[in-house]
């Protein structure tokens, strides 16, 4: 056990000086860097992924996976904006949306949990199929010009200068890290990624968790899709399309072992900063498109690649075997 | 370059502001240090690259010691990467923008809080549909004028007797392609073009593989189909191909916009006898040249404004008519090319 | 216990459970379509199909040992662009060689995630969401965003995927079916047979197991990815041979229609049983959906919300069926061990 503790304390050691090496590196390189305009900017541009990530990580380290979330996203924030446009009042319009994600997080959990497919398979039907029927909602159309209210949660500050959904970020990272971490629901969910059949046989309700964990992923997906709308103003049917490959790169990123039973929410919370100040320091450089992508994508690599590098030299140094 | 539909645009252009004919034209003062950012829709197409490249030509001509930023978003991250490029660029305090928009209005909220920095904000080939955050649009021809021209195309194709044809588009979400569309079946409904049946819209989300499996698609739907309209440069490629494969070509014509460069083959062999486009390079030099008039205070984003755009001539901004509001400068003309001279163009 | 059940198991006829999904789903597109019943149907499917199969032949082998690539849609895009080209500037180019070259360049970016999943010791999902940015990355930065164009390659690539291989008839078997069914085929023999590659299942089936008795764990799943690479990098060819046009773009996602077609075609994710043929019926039933959806009149908005639905269904109704050969080889081992079917027999 302290073995893998120091590991996770390593991990989040990794990340933590990494992070600070890119927010060092960042304000010698641009002198716009270092202002609290530029750090809400950073947050508010990639909030919403950053906030599925969260209900992510407790589904990965459940040793599942949810592919389907931008659809739910995309989902969520057509079936808003479609009510909206048919005559429902804005309230109701995002009431409908976080209903459409909790359904859509159901219709996964049965298969899921119930059906015993694996949630590879049914999410990826999901994320075709979701994405299909926000389509029909929206066809080839663009739906805006929602009340000033709604677009003023996406846009403007509510408590000094931050947004609405950046406020959500915080309360729900706090919210799950004591789901997580500190709960009887948390330890089951460890217990589960680790090991389904052992905690089955230790009493653990596997279904009805898992079921919990697909819910609570469709339904945070479903609030980010509303809070991306209010940011954006208008809806379309490709929104957040492909969100899910970015934002399963943060929990990874984050030390969560994607066969489950590992990880922790610091660790997650940590590679988001890590991301957000690596893309916000490159956009500032004007370094854009695929580089960021391949740096984004060879940080995540040399991050799990160096430790065990190191370990491998330490190792030939005292002259033992693996 | 031969240039067959250009007056239509260019008459449109002065009918369009008659009030600013007396106004004096600006010319622009070379050498002033103005930093701009040139956005794309995304990385890695033909099009964009050559409207960089005329960009890059005014800049040189226009002597601004400030490199000219060419920063694009990837195609899968079009949307968000665009607004991020734009929120960027308004944190380092960049003078102005020049965007051909790929996200409808959801870049508004963005552009709005550049122009409140005072960035200018310029777009090009597709613009912000509410005009929302907007400057001007550098409009590459006059978007009704996109839609009769392709109705013209395909009548010239089929011939009087007409017969079934159908739309292959980019994505569902792109703006100004859904805005051809509505311009063509707008124009369709002049008795002229009666006999012309559109039987069906389909998408290639500017994959090439895509569009040449729907291309494949409505020929096996609907086996009296007479011609693929393609406004897109990815899809009309793809679409000439796959009816090559299928030795369709006799049966089936292909039609729409595309690049010289890449349809030369297919308009040779009768693949594709017609096709139209503009001069990407010439709308990045003219968007540039528009973007430093602004930015320079030169001139203002008002109707009847004018300006001297270097070798392009003058051009004067006026209200777009396509749009409910939003300005525009209209670039044109349009080029339709044939087999007689799609040769010299693709050089 | 019927000879049938003691020379197979339920795992090893799933393909006939698809196989009976399949033709489930062309008689009932049939009864709706006009004209469904033609060789052109059979080709559009059987093209389509083609490319992902041979892709999915190789994801096959990686997800047997608990692994994943999900680098393969840019190395398929970066081989079809950078062969096609090579074929562009040198026309002349010997055709096996061209080929020889696509199926190195993915072998050689097989290698790089092979290496990095096993004595770099990072877990494959991680090496090939990586690597997916990575290889898409380089092949957009050094393109200069060029498109290769048909024209500009040698007729005998053109001709290569109307080329008929086999005219039975009016009916097509097209050289680029052809081949992957080629592929397939190798490949099911070649992991039943040989002993060598019977330790793809070996190892994803229990890896600890596998390391006890001495498999070479890393060298195993390195061939893996090595074969995957290549494999894609040979899908990356027949691309450009049907396409004809590439961009940059060019198998962007792909990544996603292979897993579905291998996840659809019944292979196990935690790896360790499933087979190529398996995959190629998964792929076939996808493409068969979608080809057949849009035949159907369904509007375009629909079509995804629909493919979604039936790849949902596909999946249980597979799973169903699978347990209930299950029970049936079960209650016959049963039967065998107890002699008699009252006596209720135990669990062990």
């Amino acid at each position: 056990m302290t073995g893998a503790g120091a590991a996770l304390k390593r991990w989040e050691t990794l990340m933590f000086v990494l992070l600070v090496a890119i927010i060092a590196l960042n304000s010698l390189d641009s002198r716009y860097f270092l202002s609290i305009g530029n750090f809400v900017n950073l947050f508010q541009l990639s909030i919403e992924k950053s906030i599925v990530a969260l209900t992510m990580t407790l589904v990965i380290i459940g040793g599942e996976i949810d592919l389907s979330v931008a659809s739910v996203m995309g989902l969520a924030a057509c079936v808003a904006a479609w009510t909206f446009q048919h005559g429902a009042p804005m309230p109701l319009a995002v009431l409908l949306a976080l209903a459409a994600g909790i359904v859509a997080g159901l219709n996964n959990a049965f298969w899921i949990a119930y059906v015993g497919l694996p949630s590879l398979a049914v999410t990826l039907a999901g994320l075709i199929g979701y994405r299909g029927v926000a389509r029909i909602f929206l066809e080839d159309r663009a739906i805006g010009g929602f009340p000033e209210w709604f677009n003023q949660l996406g846009q403007q500050p509510i408590i000094g200068p931050l947004t609405a959904s950046i406020v959500i970020f915080f309360i729900l990272f706090v919210f799950f890290a004591v789901i997580l971490h500190s709960s009887a629901l948390g330890r089951m969910i460890y217990a589960i990624g680790s090991n389904v059949q052992a905690a089955r046989y230790s009493g653990v309700r596997v279904g009805l968790i898992k079921t919990d964990l697909f819910v609570a992923s469709a339904f945070v997906a479903a609030l980010a899709g509303v809070l991306y709308a209010a940011r954006l103003g208008s809806v379309r049917g490709d929104m957040a399309e492909g969100f899910e490959l970015d934002i399963i790169t943060a929990v990874l990123l984050g030390g969560v072992s994607i066969f489950g039973g590992k990880g922790n929410l610091a660790g997650v919370g940590l590679a988001i900063l890590v991301i957000l100040n690596l893309r916000n320091g490159m956009g500032l450089a004007n370094i854009t498109g695929n580089t960021q992508n391949y740096v984004i994508g060879g940080l995540l690599v040399f991050s799990v690649l160096a430790p065990n590098v190191w370990q491998d030299v330490r190792n030939t140094w005292r002259g033992r075997e693996i | 370059m031969r240039k067959m539909m250009m007056s239509a645009a260019a008459f449109a252009l002065l009918a369009l502001a008659p009030q600013s004919g007396w106004t004096q034209v600006a010319t622009v003062t070379p050498g002033k240090d103005v930093s701009m950012v040139l956005l794309p829709k995304f990385l890695g197409i033909l099009p964009f690259d050559q409207a960089h490249k005329g960009a890059e030509e005014a800049a040189k001509e226009l002597q601004n010691p400030a490199a000219l930023q060419f920063l694009g978003p990837t195609p899968q991250n079009s949307v968000a990467g665009q607004i991020e490029i734009v929120t960027n660029a308004t944190t380092q305090g960049v003078k102005a923008i020049m965007i051909s928009n790929n996200s409808g209005d959801q870049i508004a909220p963005a552009a709005k809080v550049a122009q409140a920095k005072g960035v200018k904000v310029v777009t090009w080939d597709s613009p912000i549909p509410s005009a929302e955050g907007e400057d001007v649009f550098v409009a590459q021809v006059d978007f009704s004028e996109i839609g009769k021209v392709m109705a013209d195309m395909a009548l010239s194709i089929l011939g009087p007797n007409g017969g079934k044809f159908a739309i292959l588009s980019a994505s569902p979400d792109a703006s100004n392609q859904n805005a051809w569309i509505a311009a063509m079946k707008t124009a369709l409904k002049d008795p002229k073009y009666a006999q012309l049946n559109l039987v069906d819209t389909v998408y290639g989300n500017d994959e090439s593989e895509k569009s040449y499996t729907q291309a494949q698609a409505l020929v096996d739907k609907y086996p009296d189909l007479r011609l693929i309209m393609a406004p897109t440069s990815v899809g009309i490629v793809a679409a000439a191909k796959a009816l090559q494969d299928e030795k369709l070509c006799d049966k089936v014509k292909v039609s729409g916009l595309g690049l010289p460069s890449e349809m030369l083959a297919y308009t040779k062999n009768g693949c594709a006898p017609q096709f139209a486009l503009w001069s990407f390079v010439d709308l990045g030099y003219l968007a540039y040249y528009t973007a430093y008039a602004l930015a320079t205070g030169a001139i203002k984003a008002e109707e009847g404004a004018k300006f001297k755009a270097g070798r392009m001539g003058d051009y004067a901004i006026t209200k777009d008519p396509t749009r409910a509001k939003g300005l525009r400068v209209l670039m044109g003309p349009f080029t339709v090319y044939t087999k007689d001279n799609v040769e010299a163009a693709a050089k | 216990m019927t000879w049938l059940q003691r020379h197979v198991r339920p795992e090893q006829i799933r393909e006939l459970s698809l196989l009976l999904l399949i033709v489930v789903a062309i008689f009932f597109f049939g009864s709706l379509i006009d004209g469904y019943y033609t060789f052109r149907t059979f080709n559009r499917i059987a093209s389509s199909v083609a490319i992902i199969t041979v892709v999915a032949v190789g994801q096959t082998l990686v997800v047997l040992t608990r692994n994943i690539d999900l680098s393969v849609g840019s190395i398929v895009g970066f081989t079809a662009y950078f062969v096609g080209t090579l074929i562009a500037s040198h026309n002349s180019i010997n055709p096996f060689f061209a080929v020889a070259i696509a199926i190195l360049i993915g072998a050689a970016l097989g290698v790089v995630n092979g290496v990095l999943v096993s004595w770099g010791r990072v877990p494959a999902v991680v090496v090939t969401l990586g690597t997916l940015a990575i290889y898409r990355g380089v092949l957009v930065d050094l393109s200069g965003a060029k498109t290769v164009t048909t024209d500009s390659l040698p007729q005998w690539l053109i001709d290569l995927p109307l080329l008929n291989v086999l005219p039975i008839g009016s009916l097509d078997i097209r050289a680029l079916f052809v081949l992957a069914l080629v592929i397939v085929v190798l490949f099911h023999l070649g992991t039943i047979y040989l002993s060598f590659a019977r330790r793809f299942y070996a190892i994803g089936s229990n890896p600890e197991a596998a390391q006890l008795i001495g498999l070479p764990m890393k060298s195993v799943v390195f061939l893996a990815f090595v074969i995957c690479g290549a494999l894609s990098g040979l899908g990356g060819f027949m691309m450009l041979a049907r396409f004809g046009n590439i961009t940059v773009e060019a198998g962007r996602g792909l990544e996603l229609s292979v897993v579905a077609a291998v996840v659809v075609g019944g292979v196990n994710i935690f790896g360790g049983s499933g087979t190529v043929t398996g995959a190629m019926l998964g792929a076939a039933l996808i493409g068969t959906l979608e080809q057949s959806l849009f035949r159907l009149g369904i509007s375009e908005f629909w079509l995804n919300a629909v493919l979604g639905l039936l790849i949902l269904l596909a999946v249980a109704s597979d799973a169903i069926i699978l347990q209930r050969l299950r029970a049936l080889w079960t209650r016959a081992e049963l039967k065998l061990i107890v002699g008699a079917p009252e006596k209720r027999g135990t669990q062990p």
